[in-house]
């Protein structure tokens, strides 16, 4: 009896970081394909339409279809976060929704506008024009942008916290609505993000053709369906290393006890070394690991002299525990080796596609091509880890502790929904993975004997399957009429132009990103000459 | 400014909750008939109905319910942390609910043979039953008063189960049915399938009578346990929606019954859509009855400007959409040519 008192009234505080890591990791799977998949599979439908292409449209079907499913279950994950932040962290949307909220806001139009368009999309590739059908894809990849930008926005206020003012309750009392969607995080939170989704989807899409490579299967629609999204994913790496640079840098000034995590430096110096695995131990020592003198100060700031803060800058309830430190570390050090490993990946591809102008050939490329898909998945994993593990103790910076924002409901209810919930989407992955694996057994049987077939039967969420053999007059007409066509466009271009500005205006805060790399490099120059 | 904008942000939250009950109904009332067809041919070609009916919905209705929670949040945190604070179990459920849900429906398309897909099917319909009855349930709770400002003030469970909250998630459940019901009798037409109409007609005359007996109930309930919404509703500002409901049903019922088969979805959708602006408008302009208005849960004026903005995006970008999806989709340009 006991036992149990004490497991009913145990704080809810450790079961609902769980629950939020778990959900939270699960969720983040589905949103490189949901974010960046439309925009490969629209390339696909576009090669397909303007080089009447039969095979690449056979393509840009089968990956729509992935698309859908996907969607389906990133729909159901993605409405569980947003009750959760009501049943775990109740009091941080009491204090902080009004600001925290508004990124979430935008995302729900975002959503909204991914849901419509994706199911036009999966319906419309028979009865719809192509143009008109693949014009009205292409609402699909802003919205995904901005689907991203604003749900970062939201992140972003939570590593740094800007635009409000507070009251003597400590909640939001003025919104300054622009300076609370745009706080310091949000460019390089964007795009180091963004540059990943796409990354992660062309990877992971490219590494099934490689495996169809090793397989034996080597036609103009496994090259196709390979050298596309691996062609983009590729060129991204490199770009994406120099960003993630950049953020690390602008950490230390905008929190540099999460920077000093990432680096597991203790106290705060010049020279400071990189160190590359190791674990720190609770007097400060790093056990294990491979030191690299000097070269963190160098990364920060160009210059062995330039300072690297440590762990001890902040007060010890203040910063991320020795453990979380830790996660931290290792998660950055394995974010940065994917990363590495990516770019090395990338250079073998392109000194073959350059040099010798052809697809490379050889079993270990494509060994190697079909993990970089994975290896992607971890680097998201991973970078999401430390970004999240090294902001404890606080879930607002600086601003609202994890332990004060969670629920007061007993320990028991959280931990008990989370065994449910674990059980649940186990069983969802289990469905989703199955019916992956069964369309794509069925794709393969359909090449085989050169019988093409609509990609969408027995999905699902797919189209209605036909019970009724007659087509209802009126019905059985192709293609469409005129201003189907017309009202596309206008919608289309309406909802493109709007993203477009908001891309520009994004595009803007780039510049914002390279200051603030400017400022980190003067600042520890400064430090250090001081 | 603020509290012209706050309203409007409320009513925007009401009209976001009307359109999950009515899209969300539709969904959850088709579950529910699956649930209850039972066994043999003719329940087959039903669930064959219902299953082709609810394929393109494919959990986008889930939007909705983002968008009420987004807009309550960010437009009124302070009612979402008491709401969340006092009725979390309710809410737990009906999540629970909502997931088992969907992948159940995709579960059963995953070839695992009949007894697999029977029972996949059981759990398909029941969570399909309890995700309304939870949702309404929590919207009960909150207009008995029992949720308090902040923390919860009573023990949870009281809060959560309680004459009102079981009231509303028993309305809910048979308006879902009734919704569901009316709509199969469209998509039975749609689909060519005659003997499919009159079964569903038959069924959504019985939800129609069961909405009315329940309804009754509901409101002697509402009676005893909140004088003021009760008023607001029979002399106020809900007196409109409310009359609407009690008027309309009936003549749904009617008009199935004599196989008139003309206005009856819309104005089931109307049925539907009253009964939760009767309860929204009669609780005005409280949000928790008694204790938080909506001028005092309202946040900073920049948030509620920025909602504004939102739902403006909402009407002249998504809404458009929206007509095309359905647009496309009645005009058959959304189907598969397969057979």
């Amino acid at each position: 009896m006991h036992v149990l008192a004490a497991f009913a009234a145990e704080s809810a505080l450790l079961p609902s970081r769980i629950q939020m890591a778990f959900t939270l990791a699960y969720h983040v799977i589905l949103v490189p394909l949901g974010v960046a998949l439309p925009t490969y599979t629209l390339v696909m439908n576009g090669i397909g339409i303007f080089r009447k292409d039969p095979v690449a449209i056979r393509i840009a079907r089968r990956w729509s279809v992935v698309m859908a499913v996907q969607f389906a279950v990133g729909a159901v994950t993605g409405t569980i976060l947003s009750f959760e932040f009501g049943i775990l962290w109740p009091k941080l949307m009491g204090r902080f929704g009004a600001a925290l909220g508004m990124g979430f806001a935008i995302e729900g139009l975002a959503f909204f506008l991914e849901a419509i368009f994706i199911g036009i999309y999966l319906y419309g590739w028979t009865r719809l024009r192509p143009r008109t059908h693949f014009l009205l894809g292409l609402a699909l990849p802003p919205a995904g942008v901005l689907g991203t930008v604003s749900v970062l926005a939201s992140n972003s206020f939570m590593n740094t916290p800007g635009g409000v003012t507070l009251g003597s309750s400590g909640a939001v009392v003025s919104v300054d609505v622009l300076g609370a969607l745009f706080t310091r995080a949000l460019p390089y939170e964007f795009w180091h993000f963004l540059i990943a989704t796409y990354i992660t989807a062309g990877f992971i899409v490219a590494s099934i053709y490689a495996v169809a490579w090793l397989r034996g299967r080597r036609d103009h629609y496994q090259r196709l369906a390979f050298a596309i999204p691996f062609t983009v994913a590729a060129l991204l790496t490199p770009v994406e290393l120099v960003v993630g640079d950049l953020s690390a840098r602008a950490l230390v000034a905008d929190q540099p006890a999460k920077f000093a995590a990432m680096e597991v430096t203790w106290k705060t110096q010049s020279h400071n070394p990189e160190v590359i695995g190791g674990l720190l131990n609770n007097s400060g020592q790093v056990n294990f690991g491979l030191s690299i003198p000097s070269f963190d100060s160098i990364l920060i700031g160009l210059s062995p002299d330039a300072v690297a803060p440590g762990l001890t800058s902040v007060p010890a309830t203040a910063r991320p525990t020795i453990v979380e430190a830790n996660i931290t570390h290792l998660a950055f050090d394995a974010m940065v080796g994917l990363g590495s490993a990516g770019v090395a990946l990338t250079v073998w591809y392109f000194v073959i596609l350059i040099y010798r102008r052809r697809l490379p050939q050889s079993r270990w490329f494509y060994g190697a091509a079909s993990l970089a898909g994975i290896g992607s998945y971890a680097a998201v994993e991973t970078g999401w880890a430390t970004t999240e593990v090294g902001r404890q103790p606080w879930i607002v910076y600086n601003l609202m502790r994890v332990s004060d924002a969670v629920t007061s409901a007993p320990g028991a209810f959280v931990w008990s929904m989370l065994s449910v919930l674990i059980v649940v989407y186990a069983m969802i992955a289990v469905v989703a993975i199955t019916l992956l694996l069964k369309l794509a057994r069925r794709w393969r049987q359909e090449d085989a004997i050169e019988g093409p077939s609509a990609p969408e039967e027995g999905v699902p969420y797919g189209p209605r399957r036909q019970i009724v053999r007659e087509a209802a007059p009126g019905r059985s007409r192709r293609g469409n009429p005129g201003p189907i066509h017309f009202i596309a466009t206008t919608i289309v271009l309406g909802i493109v132009g709007f993203i477009v500005l908001i891309f520009l205006a994004i595009l803007l805060s780039l510049v914002g990103l390279g200051a603030a790399a400017l400022r980190t490099i003067r600042g520890s120059a400064k430090s250090s000459s001081s | 400014m603020t509290t012209a904008l706050g309203n409007f942000t409320a009513l925007v939250m009401l009209l976001t909750i009307t359109a999950y009950s009515v899209a969300g109904g539709v969904d959850y009332g088709a579950g529910i008939w699956d649930l209850l067809a039972g066994r043999g041919p003719r329940a087959e070609r039903a669930r064959q109905l219902i299953d082709r009916a609810m394929a393109p919905v494919w959990e986008a209705n889930n939007v909705w319910l983002v968008l009420a929670i987004v807009l309550c949040w960010a437009g009124f945190p302070l009612l979402f942390q008491s709401v969340f604070a006092s009725l979390y179990p309710l809410f737990a459920m009906a999540l629970l609910a909502l997931i088992l849900r969907g992948a159940f429906f995709a579960f059963r398309h995953v070839d695992t043979g009949p007894v697999a897909e029977r029972r996949t099917g059981i759990v398909f319909g029941v969570s399909s039953v309890l995700a309304p009855f939870f949702f309404a349930a929590a919207l009960g709770a909150i207009a008995s008063g029992r949720v308090a400002v902040g923390e919860p003030n009573i023990p949870v469970w009281q809060a959560c189960i309680n004459p009102m909250s079981i009231s509303f998630g028993l309305v809910s459940l048979s308006a879902t049915a009734f919704i569901g019901a009316c709509f199969l009798v469209g998509d039975a037409r749609r689909f060519g399938m005659p003997d499919m109409v009159g079964y569903f007609r038959r069924r959504a005359v019985i939800a129609t009578v069961v909405l009315i007996v329940i309804g009754t109930m509901a409101l002697i309930v509402l009676g005893l346990e909140n004088r003021q919404l009760f008023n607001a509703m029979l002399a106020g500002l809900g007196t409109p929606f409310a009359a609407a409901t009690v008027i309309l049903t009936p003549v749904v019922g009617f008009l199935l019954w004599r196989g008139i088969l003309r206005w009856y979805r819309l104005l089931s959708v109307v049925v539907v859509g009253s009964l939760v602006f009767a309860w929204g408008f009669g609780q005005a302009p409280f949000l928790l009855p008694g204790q938080l208005t909506i001028m005092q849960a309202a946040g900073p004026l920049g948030t509620e400007i920025l909602l504004s903005i939102v739902t403006l995006m909402v009407v002249v970008l998504v809404l458009p959409s929206l007509a095309l999806l359905v647009y496309l989709d009645q005009r058959g340009a959304l189907e598969s040519p397969e057979g």
